[in-house]
């Protein structure tokens, strides 16, 4: 368990540390991907609703406390986005090797627009209408072209962490 | 492979997981710049400063030599332009030192102050901001360096400074900062033969916006544009005055006087900043 939580830990920092060194300067029409909502969609995709709840969470707080905005709405977001994507995939037949990429795309999309709808109701976003639509059209296709890079990684930092199966009598 | 769960202890968690979140959202929104969130928010950007230093110091060589390849068959022509604008920059520099030495008398004999306070605090930057959201910076210079809130930054040389942004948070060995180009960001400006004054905000990537400007002013194509010195109620601006902003790239008239706006195009490169320096904050007298 303690193995789990901590390279869970470190896949979130390190996205963190990606996006906001690399990724920054690795823009897609100006604008970068936004790599924490990737990881909770391909591990909410692996591992289910409860885990993609629990990652979207933490790193969604991790990130909110790394920016000088309002906390808790990428939390609040990913939490919700997390536990959505994983719940689909219970219901999604398919052994498409496109699906990751798909569920990625359109969960980065949703995600972005509810956050920038929260923002807004906060009194929080003050970018335009078409730079928010840009900026989620834009970040669900670089988000979905990362996947199958970063799909197999998370997939082996999942699974080789995933407490071996105890059967008692 | 997706393990079955059980519903309802996942419902039950997403609503737990859901709840924390609002109630951190409505703490942060009462308590703003205080408070013990604010105090996590330091602690989770001090620990994060040594690590995003360590990850810049590898990978921007690597960047600049991929931009460097990116660029290279438009060097020579570069190359070219530079020169020629270097010789006609070096006749401008000379004129200027004598217009200095005359404005420094001027300004000695009206009793002005220096403008650009003394110890500037030179930063490199370490990380961008983590959003598609917020235009900031991360700089590896903090509190122990001397850096504090709402310090301005600029880049470029010491005889002609470009605005960056200003300090919204400070650890003990980084700070963030608020780039112009954030549209939270708001600076007064002035246009420099126009002489008129106005109000300049972010666009992200796009040029900057200044509004307010005297409807009918004449204003010309890259006309530089500075900070301008103002006080409220006896409390002097963010920026200290004749900081170069940029120079103004088109006006935007409309049928509606009053939205009009001149569109200016920031003078420092946002994309490729890698140093900068903090300047101490004026404080009022």
């Amino acid at each position: 368990m303690l193995r789990r939580v901590l390279s869970i830990t470190a896949v979130v920092i390190t996205a963190l540390l990606l996006q906001s060194t690399v990724f920054a300067d690795l823009k897609l029409l100006g604008v970068r991907p936004e790599l924490m909502y990737l990881v909770t969609i391909v591990i909410a995709f692996i591992e289910g609703p409860n885990e993609g709840a629990i990652v979207g969470f933490a790193g969604g707080m991790a990130q909110d406390f790394l920016l000088n905005q309002p906390k808790g709405i990428t939390a609040l977001t990913l939490t919700l986005v997390g536990y959505a994507a994983g719940l689909s995939r219970q219901y999604i037949v398919s052994a498409s090797p496109l699906l990751p990429m798909i569920l990625v795309a359109v969960g980065t999309a949703a995600g972005i627009a509810f956050y920038q709808v929260v923002a807004f109701l906060l009194g929080q976003l003050d970018e335009t209408f078409t730079y928010g639509l840009r900026v989620t059209l834009l970040t669900a296709a670089y988000n979905a072209v990362l996947t199958p890079i970063l799909f197999p990684v998370l997939r082996r930092v999942t699974e080789g962490s995933r407490p071996t199966r105890v059967v008692r009598f | 492979m997706v393990t079955r769960q059980r519903p309802r202890s996942t419902r039950l968690l997403v609503v737990v997981l859901v709840s924390v979140s609002l109630a951190v959202i409505t703490l942060d929104y009462r308590q703003g710049e205080s408070g013990p969130l604010a105090g996590l928010g330091d602690a989770a950007k001090t620990a994060m400063a040594p690590l995003q230093r360590a990850v810049t110091n590898v990978t921007r060589p690597i960047g600049n030599f991929f931009t460097g390849l990116a660029h290279l068959p438009t060097l020579a022509d570069e190359n070219d332009r530079l020169t020629r604008e270097n010789a006609a920059l070096k006749a401008q520099i000379a004129r200027d030192a004598y217009l200095r030495i005359q404005n420094e008398e001027l300004q000695n004999q009206l009793g002005l102050e220096d403008t650009l306070a003394p110890d500037p605090v030179a930063a490199v930057v370490i990380a961008n901001g983590l959003s598609n959201f917020e235009w900031s910076i991360t700089i590896n210079r903090g509190s122990s360096d001397g850096v504090a809130l709402d310090q301005p930054v600029v880049t470029g040389s010491p005889d002609a400074p470009m605005l960056v942004g200003h300090v919204v948070s400070v650890q003990t060995d980084s700070a963030d900062v608020q780039l112009i180009i954030d549209p939270r960001s708001a600076v007064a400006a002035v246009l420099t033969s126009a002489h008129e004054r106005g109000l300049i905000t972010g666009q992200g990537d796009a040029d900057l916006k200044m509004t307010d400007v005297e409807t009918g002013t004449e204003v010309e194509g890259n006309e530089p544009v500075f900070t301008l010195p103002y006080e409220v109620a006896g409390q002097p601006g963010l920026y200290p005055p004749g900081l170069l902003i940029g120079v103004v790239s088109r006006t935007v008239p409309s049928d509606n006087a009053t939205q009009e706006y001149v569109e200016v195009r920031p003078a420092a490169d946002f994309a490729t900043l890698q140093y900068v320096v903090v300047l101490q904050a004026r404080t009022g007298d």
